[in-house]
């Protein structure tokens, strides 16, 4: 199956620290795909290389075959790479409803001048309402984005990648900070976006647990680089991966 | 341009960038500090030259009595400035609230002056004076240079080297600056946050105050002074910002800018330091002395 | 939105306290206090411009008292047959924020590659030249003497003179309409991308928002809204000069919209009215009015960071906090707005 995104000997350093060396592995569409390590391995690195926060040193990114090294973080965000954040960003001062519907104008791509003039987006109630009854929770619209409690926000977080219709999304540490049902719910909707939607989903987590659940397959990276890749059962029986997780700090 | 023109102009010129710098360096003090841009620090620095004036024209005090006294009251007015604009708004969310505050602050001091001394310029005596009451001018190689100038390029360097010494070198005030960036290692340390930041504000008072004092017999003590807090802006900007060093260099360039500049075109002086300042914001935007910022998500 | 949704009570409170300021204000004022409201209106356009540019998008820019000048001089060039000839007045009045928009957005394209306070800066300096000039420069600014003599506005056959009522009007209407674009753009595509620039650029970035070019057409619009009332400043007045665009009176706008609420269309007008107003009403104690005015600021900020508009949230904040003893926030997006 074709990859919807692919590294391919991507390098990026920091004065001398290096934060990915020669990392290539791809997402296939549908999938949740993992991307583990201790921290401070670079995982979020990648994931700033991927949606264009960081340009890296060498190496090229592509989606859909399509070379985007070069392209604008905000056009890859319109060409459907999706991410949200370990802490959630949302705009604090605004309503929960503007915040979403920033989520639908990347997807409706209205432009400001129509939109200044009253054009309307397509209708995405039907959606929300479903999304949100696979996150199980509800809220009011007016309410402000920070009136919700932490969970809830980073549950939303996901839901706002999604009512963007990306074809990758990147989702850092999801259940960071969730209770027990808050993970269960966020499972359900990463599901979702991969099986219902065909979304590529690139999932970093340290909760064993969720990784060993829901991916296919899992990239491990310490120290920037790849050490391991496979299946949820090669990478647990993998000797580099072992001595990386036991030789380094233990996040489970 | 003559060697003699061009050395009373240099001399002149370094004299303004050693004022500007006074300013730019205890902007850069607050900045680091307590991360404010303060917009009332022209205005510290023309209420430092107020109450010189007061100091000396009103109550007549000789030179070594007036300087404990004006450090004490200059020490006062940081922490009435700090108790009042800085303390309150610590924990304000949006930065602009506490931009604007100082801007308020601006006002306050401004009108201050003017309510307690009168609208009128005071005339300040220069510090070394002529038998006749005139300003006197130091003679070197046939080139006549205004003693008024060198006096504050020497106090002005001495008193920036002290506190850059103060807070770069030696430890306490490496610790100072620490317990000012973080509260939680501060409070490890055992040292409160409110002190150190008194200690901050204090000095950054005295230094423009006592900038605002030395330029008062060039320009008379009026209540536009603190005008020249721009160019003070202008120098940590073309230096680089939260970076002493480059905030003084750049000052310098500023005052040296700025004067030369006056022969050819003297109504556009402040055009040329602000294009200056410009092209390097385009060019090189961390200042021409500042590290290139980390590109951080 | 229908027009159902519109009909809500404070909607409706709202448009008949907008109609009342404007039908009862003429009856009581007179004179010399008019122009003053007149031209605490035409600071209120300007001041919208700061809600875009501050409010929804969280830039600092001191660049609006060097558009109103642009504005005015603009109309003073244009109708004076200064440069050899004459555009009528309403003409010139109309190109003015299209033009003025167009070289906002050339000098937003250059001073908006910086970022946050270096950004600020930038427009401190555009200040700073652009004061220099007009003061200097003869033969478009007219030196340090101004311009004088500049034609009032002419519609057709209908001159506004020096009837300060029939401006009054004329002033209100183009508030309202200055009010309802702000309106729009803080619920369109435009203001949503600004507020996720002003709460974390690089969230907006992966939400596709091209956080540059709508910062620059951020300020293209502010750029516009302060020319277009320089513009209309220019011909109530019949005269300019350097002094009213000095770095000083740059502060007057960021001041006016903080005070009213930097995020309330209606607060910023409320907060142009006091600026200006308070000074001029409180002149027997001319002496104590700055440092009292000063003082207001101050205390304004501390105790009412969001303006005068924000009283409701401040009460709603103190009665969470009561309520809501710890959550668990996010620190480091915080740091990331403050400069």
């Amino acid at each position: 199956m074709q990859p919807i995104l692919r590294l391919e000997g991507v390098n990026k350093s920091f004065g001398g620290v290096t934060a990915a060396k020669d990392v290539s592995f791809s997402v296939p569409p549908g999938e949740v795909q993992g991307l583990i390590g201790p921290n401070g391995a670079g995982k979020s690195t990648l994931m700033n290389i991927i949606s264009g926060i960081y340009t890296p040193d060498s190496g090229k990114v592509f989606l859909e075959e399509k070379d985007i090294t070069k392209v604008a973080a905000y056009t890859r965000a319109r060409m459907g790479i999706g991410r949200t954040f370990q802490t959630p960003r949302f705009m604090q001062r605004s309503s929960i409803r503007d915040n979403l519907l920033l989520g639908t104008d990347l997807a409706d791509q209205i432009g400001y001048l129509k939109g200044f003039f009253g054009k309307k987006g397509k209708p995405f109630d039907e959606e929300l309402e479903e999304l949100m009854e696979v996150a199980k929770f509800t809220f009011r619209w007016t309410d402000k984005i920070d009136s919700l409690p932490f969970g809830q926000r980073k549950l939303l977080e996901i839901v706002r990648s999604m009512l963007g219709h990306p074809k990758v999304m990147l989702v850092d540490e999801p259940a960071a900070g969730l209770n027990h049902k808050e993970i269960e719910h966020a499972m359900d909707l990463l599901n979702m976006a991969a099986k219902q939607r065909g979304i590529g989903v690139l999932l970093i987590e340290h909760s064993m647990d969720m990784i060993m659940d829901m991916c296919s397959n899992i990239v491990v990276i310490n120290f920037g680089e790849v050490i391991g890749q496979g299946s949820p059962e090669e990478v647990s029986s993998n000797k580099a991966v072992i001595d990386a997780y036991l030789g380094g700090d233990l996040d489970d | 341009m003559s060697l003699q023109l061009f050395s009373t102009l240099f001399i002149n010129g370094l004299a303004m960038g050693v004022v500007y710098a006074m300013l730019a360096m205890g902007l850069i003090l607050l900045i680091r500090a307590v991360g404010i841009l303060n917009f009332a620090q022209g205005e510290m620095f023309m209420f430092g030259a107020y109450i010189s004036a007061a100091l000396i024209l009103d109550f007549h005090l000789p030179f070594f009595a007036m300087i404990p006294v004006a450090m004490i009251s200059f020490i006062i007015v940081g922490l009435i400035f700090m108790f009042t604009i800085y303390w309150p708004l610590r924990k304000a969310s949006y930065a602009a609230t506490t931009i604007i505050a100082t801007m308020g602050a601006a006002i306050v001091l401004r009108e201050l002056a003017v309510l307690i001394w009168g609208a009128m310029p005071r005339s300040m005596p220069p510090l070394m004076q002529t038998p006749e009451g005139g300003a006197a001018i130091l003679n070197i190689g046939g080139t006549p240079l205004p003693w008024q100038f060198v006096l504050i390029i020497i106090v002005g360097a001495a008193l920036m080297l002290l506190i850059y010494l103060l807070f770069e070198k030696l430890y306490i005030g490496k610790l100072m600056q620490a317990a000012c960036q973080n509260s939680y290692a501060a409070n490890l340390i055992g040292i409160p946050t409110i002190l150190t930041i008194a200690a901050t504000y204090s000095i950054v008072s005295i230094l423009v105050s006592v900038g605002g004092y030395m330029v008062s017999p060039i320009f008379t003590v009026n209540n536009t002074l603190g005008t020249m807090q721009l160019q003070a802006f202008a120098g940590v900007v073309i230096g680089g910002f939260g970076n002493i060093k480059g905030a003084i260099i750049g000052s310098l360039l500023v005052g040296l800018i700025e004067v030369f500049s006056t022969i050819n075109f003297s109504a556009y002086r402040d055009v040329s330091v602000f294009l200056v300042l410009i092209v390097v914001l385009l060019l090189r935007p961390q200042g021409l002395f500042g590290e290139k910022i980390a590109d951080k998500a | 939105m229908t027009l159902k949704n519109l009909a809500t009570p404070k909607n409706i409170i709202g448009i008949i306290a907008i109609i009342a300021f404007v039908v009862i204000v003429p009856q009581v004022v007179q004179g010399f206090a008019m122009t003053i409201i007149n031209v605490a209106l035409l600071f209120a356009i300007i001041s919208y411009g700061v809600s875009i540019m501050l409010g929804m998008g969280g830039q600092l820019s001191f660049a609006a008292v060097t558009f109103m000048g642009f504005g005015a001089y603009f109309i003073a060039n244009m109708s004076t047959g200064r440069l050899g000839f004459v555009i009528p007045t309403f003409l010139a009045l109309l190109l003015t924020p299209i033009v003025f928009a167009g070289v906002a957005f050339l000098i937003g394209l250059v001073l908006l590659k910086l970022k946050g306070t270096y950004f600020t800066f930038s427009t401190i300096a555009l200040v700073q030249v652009a004061f220099t000039y007009f003061n200097n420069f003869q033969p478009l600014f007219g030196g340090p003497d101004g311009i004088s003599g500049i034609p009032t506005l002419t519609i057709g056959s209908y001159s506004f003179g020096n009837d300060l009522t029939a401006w009054f009007y004329l002033i209100c209407v183009f508030v309202i309409i200055g009010g309802i674009i702000v309106e729009r753009i803080r619920r369109s595509q435009l203001g949503r991308s600004l507020a996720s620039i002003r709460d974390n650029e690089t969230a907006a970035l992966t939400l596709g928002v091209n956080t540059y070019l709508t910062k620059v057409i951020a300020f293209s619009i502010a750029g516009a809204f302060a020319a277009f009332a320089g513009a209309l400043w220019v011909m109530h007045g019949r005269f300019v000069g350097a002094e009213m665009f000095n770095f000083l009176n740059a502060t007057q706008f960021i001041i006016m919209a903080m005070i009213g609420g930097v995020n309330s269309t209606v607060g910023i007008v409320i907060g142009a009215l006091l600026v200006r107003g308070l000074p001029e009403f409180f002149r027997g104690f001319q002496g104590y009015m700055n440092l009292f005015w000063g003082v207001s600021i101050i205390l304004l900020m501390v105790f009412m960071p969001t303006g005068l508009a924000g009283i409701k949230d401040v009460i709603v904040d103190k009665f969470r906090q009561f309520r809501v003893k710890s959550r668990k926030g996010d620190d480091d997006d915080a740091t990331n707005t403050k400069a």
